[in-house]
């Protein structure tokens, strides 16, 4: 059976370090400002970023809502000890159903799960602001490739450190920086209701998958190349059908180009200019 | 003779920054400031190591004359050791090069245009720049030397040429950038340490690599300069892929030469192949 290929967590770690290191240095600002939802991503992103650029200058929010599992919260206190963070709890229950009732999404799990996902969002960059910092973001490559995400939600941020780390490596990450085993070990969720898990969602795990996005999506293999390695075909037509349908997340905003200057068209320019 | 007559080398392992020539400059004149301590006689940049590599569109703003005045503080540094820097070159007839500059003595001695810009992958080159006319070698008082930037050094043929041309020894400059697998270094500076030792081994030249190491909009660069002679033995070990560094290395034009006396492969080029070649393609 193929295989997600190896990676050097030690040089992957570093060099995201550099990285984390590098766009804090290129914007000007003071720090990072993360999410911590207890979940494995948040909690590698964290380490990277308190061992990049010191732990003084990475603030962690928790931020639950109204149906979020208290075991998250937990886990996000304990990721705060073990990297020595300061963590601040925003309650956005109250103005998660306010805002539901508004719009009427009380009733439809998904739309409320949106709507949470994107009061994070509001949350993290209001905090930001604040500092000043940059919003560090915790999506990692595989649930960017299947769009398991809310687009200006959780996948909204000022930097992606781990947005072309498989989730496969992100938990030889979390076991090589010291995040807690809890983390690492519990089924990767979204919480945005009681229950919810990316697998039950999704369909497969990601260490399944991982290696069907990566021979498909790097390695240039077709559906029927993939079933003939011996890959259940099920398996690829859920990965490739999630890998299909939400490709327009990679860059959500599509700009009409009606000129011959368009931005990040006919005009590339690098994103921090001289100051 | 021997090592009295040695010659020293700098490579400027340094991290540019996009569009930023100003801190870009800073960086160049505090590593001319270290090659001299080191008392080397040329110090090599990298790849477009004034303006950084991937500036796109960004070079319609950035790209310079040789005559920029903000070039003269490099130029003034060329009176007490020659640089070669790289930059993004505004052609009088039109059109910008990527190109690196031989300075010394305060003049431009020579220039080298990359004459082949990767449009594949990642890489968007072609869009930018125009490929350099001719491949010939820079000459300085430190020796006779050609000069191959990034994608050049990837066409073999690139470094027989300027065998042929009588070089001392291969500058190759580079803005390579990298991705991670399962090695303990980078994937493309595995790949570099592969051509540069190829390279030295079959002109039976000394290669003297920079590259650029650090972050631009997300891409990585892969550091990792290093020096062989040519046999292709360490004049310098590699530096590290991820920090800026300046690598120091000896240069003797005479155990190259010696070497090629040992090790004459240069010299059986087989040139009714390449002409044969060169007919059936049409060329």
């Amino acid at each position: 059976m193929l295989e997600l290929p190896q990676v050097a967590t030690g040089l992957l770690a570093e060099t995201l370090e550099k990285f984390i290191a590098e766009e804090l240095r290129a914007s000007g600002l003071a720090g990072y400002v993360v999410g911590l939802s207890g979940g494995v991503d948040s909690a590698v992103s964290a380490a990277l970023a308190a061992a990049a650029v010191g732990r003084e200058r990475v603030l962690a929010l928790a931020l639950p809502g109204p149906t979020s599992a208290p075991e998250s919260i937990r886990d996000a206190q304990e990721v705060a000890e073990t990297f020595g963070l300061r963590l601040e709890k925003v309650d956005l229950g109250a103005s998660a159903e306010l805002l539901a009732g508004t719009l009427g999404a009380r009733g439809d799990r998904v739309r409320f799960g949106n709507l949470l996902a994107r009061l994070r969002m509001v949350a993290l960059f209001d905090r930001a602001r604040t500092v000043p910092a940059l919003v560090l973001g915790t999506s990692n490559k595989s649930e960017i490739l299947l769009g398991y995400s809310t687009l200006f939600g959780d996948a909204a941020a000022s930097v992606q450190p781990l947005g072309d780390v498989w989730k496969t490596h992100i938990f030889e990450l979390a076991r090589a920086l010291g995040v807690p085993q809890t983390l690492v070990t519990k089924a990767p969720t979204a919480d945005l209701w009681p229950g919810q898990t990316d697998a039950g969602e999704l369909g497969f795990d990601y260490p399944t998958v991982d290696p069907v996005l990566f021979w498909h999506h790097e390695g240039g293999m077709g559906r029927e190349e993939l079933v003939a390695a011996g890959f259940p075909s099920a398996l690829v037509d859920g990965a490739l059908g999630a890998y299909r349908r939400n490709r327009f997340k990679w860059r959500p905003t599509v700009v009409a180009r009606v000129s011959a200057s368009c931005m990040n068209v006919d005009r590339i320019l690098p994103r921090n200019p001289e100051r | 003779m021997g090592r009295a007559a040695e010659q020293v080398i700098a490579l400027a392992q340094i991290a540019t920054c996009p569009g930023q020539l100003q801190h870009n400059l800073e960086r160049h004149l505090e590593m001319v400031a270290q090659a001299r301590r080191a008392g080397a006689h040329l110090v090599v940049f990298p790849e477009l190591s004034l303006s950084g590599y991937l500036l796109a569109h960004g070079v319609l703003e950035h790209a310079l004359r040789l005559d920029d005045a903000r070039l003269a503080p490099l130029l003034e540094a060329s009176r007490e050791i020659a640089l070669l820097v790289g930059l993004p070159l505004r052609e009088s007839q039109g059109g910008i090069s990527n190109a690196a500059v031989l300075l010394e003595g305060g003049e431009v001695r020579g220039v080298h245009r990359k004459l082949y810009l990767p449009t594949y992958g990642m890489f968007d080159e072609g869009r930018y720049f125009i490929p350099g006319p001719r491949l010939e070698p820079l000459v300085c008082s430190i020796g006779r030397f050609g000069v191959l930037i990034c994608e050049d050094a990837w066409h073999l043929s690139t470094a027989v040429i300027l065998a042929q041309s009588g070089v001392d020894a291969l500058l190759v400059v580079a803005g390579g950038p990298t991705e991670l697998d399962g090695g303990e270094e980078p994937a493309g500076s595995r790949r570099w340490h592969w051509i540069v030792g190829a390279t030295a081994v079959t002109t039976v030249r000394p290669v003297f690599f920079a590259n650029r190491c650090g972050w631009e909009e997300g891409v990585l660069f892969g550091g990792c300069s290093w020096a062989v002679d040519a046999r292709g033995h360490d004049l310098a070990s590699p530096a590290p892929p991820m920090t800026e560094t300046l690598v120091v290395a000896p240069f003797s034009r005479t155990a190259a030469a010696r070497t090629r006396t040992l090790i004459p492969i240069p010299y059986a080029e087989r040139f009714d192949l390449w002409r044969a070649s060169l007919e059936r393609a049409g060329a």
